[in-house]
């Protein structure tokens, strides 16, 4: 066995030398897994002084404070999920029906203008997102629930919900449109509607591809760090209602960053966090790269 | 013709989440625009010193070029790689699903990332070039998948033409498939720029700072960035944000332009590529 | 075969021409805005407020710190450099923390602190503390709770850290309501000044999940005028008629003392602090940390500093 893998590796390379460029190819492709590994690396490193100190403790405490060393990160990880949830509860209808809508029902020539736009949505940068939600938003959440200020959980979602769109619709766009035409016709041929057949035929099986949207939608809102940071009301505790503000994890190392001393526990405590946001994501994009292929299988 | 009205109901209820998208981002565009008035030369032109935008302009400008010009070759390369040599495997499946986790990888920590490694451990500091290397890893992603499926549609018979005459794969690939590939492969780097320019969690630890005379010298220097100055003055100097509602503009139209100039491209060379027919 | 290899590159590199004309009109535009930063920046003529001594005219110099102190160092870096046209002041934020640290390990040559050294940071290195300006943390209520609201230290200590929850119980004639808790984001040096003279010297606690927390003076002030029942803390140079300052007393039985500025200026309002700029070692005369201190201190940078709401400092320097 370990043989025929030596043969293998050895063979690898001596193709390798034949051709220097293919060398230099090689190690620029290679330059994906390198730097994911250096990401982990140093960020482990510097999160490694405030795991040994507080273990599971960084993310399931209830009290950040810096006066008392006292590093809980629960309320953070409270708010990321409440915002993440609401995000994605508003995204996830409005963005696969359109994907369907915008695949299967609108006329050839809308199509390309239609995604055009929706394509822009989605580079509008963060930044820019939060000043419209603080412009825009804020303002309107504050009068309509007759709240002090309108930073909130809610506010949160909303924006975050416009940002996350956009990705489940072009990915869940791509798959639906992958379905083969072949089938499609199948099913119209046999008498079914242009509905019945999104519903029986196009929908079973893009259902792993729009899963596979929603992660990656879910990997993107839960590391939304600007927009969110602007709009929140970042205040770390665990609220009952959204209608109340919330810190999330990005947002709360973003805004600490600055002030903590370099080396220092909290600098230490922040790449902790920074670590368990980096592993969620890692665990997301490749559950969601499995689903893909799975269904590529099944389909 | 109850089934037929049934179907106009359900696609007509399936078509108001788009109108709701499309309201959106004209809604915000709207919103942006009614800051035009704010908006003239002087205010592109007049230094920061004096309260114009200038350096940071020209700031955004060099942090996404430069990092456009290290991930560029990066991403084309390892396109190339990726499509034409690598043999179909677990390792290039590593390599794919690598990819796709680095384009995933949060903002905030792609600029932590940055900042103790290309900052501190490389000794960058803050500066243009840890700038550039944190933005790099962001564009690098969009640059290969651009690339790779650039390099695919190209038929094979372009390089077996050069292999034929007795080219090296490398050089046959470069030579033809390379560049018939090219339009592609700049609508990519394109798209690339137009994430990372309004980029600012990436590089709030690694290169900007809020004031400075100038523009850097060197790549060893500071920057000033307008995503940068816009987050600061909102979030540290708890400014209201009608002030600074021309820098927003700004940022805006650099990304909206960039973005149509990719959109176009990609829709001319879709047309004008001969063997896509 | 080789021809139509031939024309099919040229078809493509025509393609690429339009690429290298895109290119090029990017490249034309920061040129351009090059050029126009060229003609824009002559410059106006040095006033000669500092002798002629021309090296620190051309140095460079960076702070780093405290986001209070932030926005007097921003417009008074423009406006020095405005001034000094070949002088550079770079500027960043960070917090007083990062202020203390990048001063004492050399990042920058000035730190900024809105708080005085804690005592890691002053074993961690020689620190020389330059005020530059006068700030009052005041105590705030929403005018529901009265128009003369007196209290002390303490009882100011124990409202914040929870042990009241209704105005009632800190004293009869105030209002039977639950009073809502506004303070700044943990790191803030307002925050530290505040809680230093009331928190900490009573050795209470901030409870955090009942006080509601705020990002900025702005933000304070916005929410305790809009919230009926509220008490918060803002710098003086951002009290308004639409909020009433309540007036302290040290300990039960000194007289309470009125948030004006004759008594910060004087001394008898017990919460206050300077705003500081922090070096390693003392700065050296003539050096440009040196000229942009002594600007800041100067008239037009107190009046920065008076434009940025807080207070600038007083004459007779008798503060620790």
């Amino acid at each position: 066995m370990s043989n025929k893998w030596l043969n293998k590796i050895s063979s690898f390379f001596v193709s390798l030398k034949s051709q220097p460029m293919e060398i230099v190819l090689f190690l620029c492709a290679s330059f994906s897994i390198i730097i994911l590994f250096l990401m982990l690396f140093f960020v482990a490193r510097e999160g490694a002084v405030a795991f040994s100190r507080f273990g599971s403790d960084l993310l399931f405490g209830m009290r950040w404070n810096l006066e008392t060393n006292l590093f809980g990160g629960f309320p953070l990880l409270y708010g990321s999920i409440m915002v993440t949830f609401g995000a994605l509860l508003i995204a996830i209808p409005i963005g696969v029906c359109t994907a369907i809508f915008v695949s299967e029902v609108l006329p050839f020539y809308l199509r390309d203008p239609i995604k055009s736009i929706i394509e822009l949505l989605a580079s509008i940068p963060s930044v820019i997102y939060g000043f419209i939600g603080l412009l825009l938003v804020v303002p309107f959440i504050s009068s309509v629930f007759g709240l002090v200020s309108g930073q909130t959980a809610l506010t949160a979602s909303l924006i975050l919900s416009l940002m996350t769109i956009p990705t489940i619709v072009s990915v869940s766009g791509e798959i639906i449109s992958a379905v083969p035409k072949e089938y499609k016709e199948a099913s119209l041929g046999l008498g079914a509607t242009k509905w019945e057949t999104i519903k029986t035929v196009v929908l079973p099986i893009s259902k792993s591809g729009i899963l596979a949207s929603i992660m990656l939608g879910f990997g993107r809102a839960i590391g939304e760090t600007i927009a969110v940071s602007m709009v929140a009301g970042n205040q770390a505790h665990t609220p009952s209602s959204y209608l109340e503000a919330v810190y999330t994890i990005p947002s709360f190392i973003a805004t600490h960053m600055g002030e903590s001393a370099v080396g220092s526990l909290e600098y230490s405590a922040l790449f902790g966090l920074g670590l368990i946001l980096l592993i969620i994501t890692f665990i997301v994009n490749t559950l969601a790269d499995i689903v893909v292929k799975r269904g590529v299988q099944h389909g | 013709m109850g089934s037929q009205t049934k179907e106009r109901i359900f696609f007509f209820a399936l078509g108001v989440p788009v109108v709701i998208c499309l309201l959106a981002f004209f809604w915000i565009a709207a919103t942006l625009f009614t800051g035009v008035g704010t908006l003239n030369l002087e205010f592109l032109t007049t230094s920061a010193l004096q309260g114009g935008a200038f350096e940071m302009i020209v700031g955004t400008i060099y942090l996404f070029l430069g990092a456009a010009a290290i991930a560029g070759p990066i991403g084309v390369f390892a396109a190339i790689y990726l499509v034409e040599y690598a043999p179909s495997g677990k390792f290039t499946r590593i390599i794919d699903q690598a990819i796709n986790n680095l384009a995933g990888v949060p903002s905030i920590i792609i600029g932590l990332f940055g900042y103790t490694f290309f900052s501190r451990q490389l000794g960058f500091g803050i500066s243009l070039m840890a700038g550039w290397l944190t933005l790099a890893l962001m564009i690098l992603p969009i640059v290969i998948r651009g690339s790779e499926e650039a390099i695919r549609i190209v038929p094979t018979s372009f390089k077996q033409a050069a292999l034929a005459l007795g080219a090296t794969k490398w050089k046959s690939i470069s030579l033809t498939t390379l560049i018939a590939a090219a339009p592609g492969i700049v609508t990519s780097v394109i798209l690339g720029i137009a994430r990372v320019a309004g980029e600012t969690a990436a590089i709030l630890f690694t290169s900007c700072v809020i004031i400075t005379r100038g523009l850097p010298a060197s790549p060893l220097e500071p920057v000033m960035a307008l995503s940068f100055n816009m987050y600061v003055q909102i979030v540290a100097r708890g400014e209201p944000p009608e002030n600074v509602f021309g820098i927003a503009l700004i940022l805006f139209f650099i990304v909206v332009i960039f973005s149509l100039v990719a959109i176009i491209l990609r829709v001319y060379y879709r047309r004008k590529q001969p063997w896509l027919h | 075969m080789k021809s139509k290899v031939k024309e099919l590159v040229r078809k493509s590199n025509k393609g690429i021409s339009t690429m290298l004309a895109l290119i090029g009109m990017i490249a034309l535009l920061v040129i351009g805005l090059g050029i126009g930063y060229v003609l824009n920046s002559g410059t106006t003529g040095t006033s000669a407020e500092f002798p002629e001594d021309s090296e620190w005219r051309t140095g460079a110099i960076n702070l780093a710190g405290s986001t209070t102190v932030l926005p007097v160092a921003d417009e008074a870096a423009k406006a020095f450099m405005n001034k000094y046209t070949s002088a550079t002041v770079t500027v960043q934020g960070g917090g007083s923390g990062t202020g203390y640290a990048s001063a004492i390990d050399g990042t920058v040559e000035i730190g900024m602190a809105s708080r005085g050294p804690k005592q890691t940071e002053i074993d961690a290195g020689t620190l020389w503390l330059h005020p530059l300006a006068l700030d009052a943390v005041c105590v705030v209520v929403n005018p529901s709770v009265g128009s003369n609201v007196e209290l002390t230290l303490e009882e100011v200590a124990m409202i914040f850290a929870g042990e009241y929850t209704n105005w009632n119980e800190v004293d009869g004639s105030l209002p039977d309501a639950e009073i809502y808790v506004v303070v700044r984001e943990s790191g803030s040096g307002t925050r530290g000044t505040f809680e230093e003279y009331t928190i900490d010297e009573y050795e209470l606690e901030i409870d955090s999940t009942i006080v509601h927390e705020q990002p900025s003076n702005p933000a304070v002030r916005t929410a305790v005028t809009n919230t009926d029942y509220s008490i918060g803390y803002v710098g003086f140079g951002f009290l308004t008629n639409d909020m009433v300052a309540v007036s302290l007393a040290a300990e039960a039985g000194d007289d309470y003392v009125p948030a004006t500025l004759e008594n910060i200026a004087n001394g008898s309002y017990p919460i206050s602090r300077l705003l500081y700029f922090v070096t390693s070692s003392p700065t050296e005369s003539g050096s440009l940390a040196d000229r942009f201190i002594s600007f800041v201190l100067s008239e037009e940078g107190q009046a920065i500093v008076e434009d940025e709401g807080f207070l600038r400092l007083p004459a007779s320097n008798n503060y620790p």
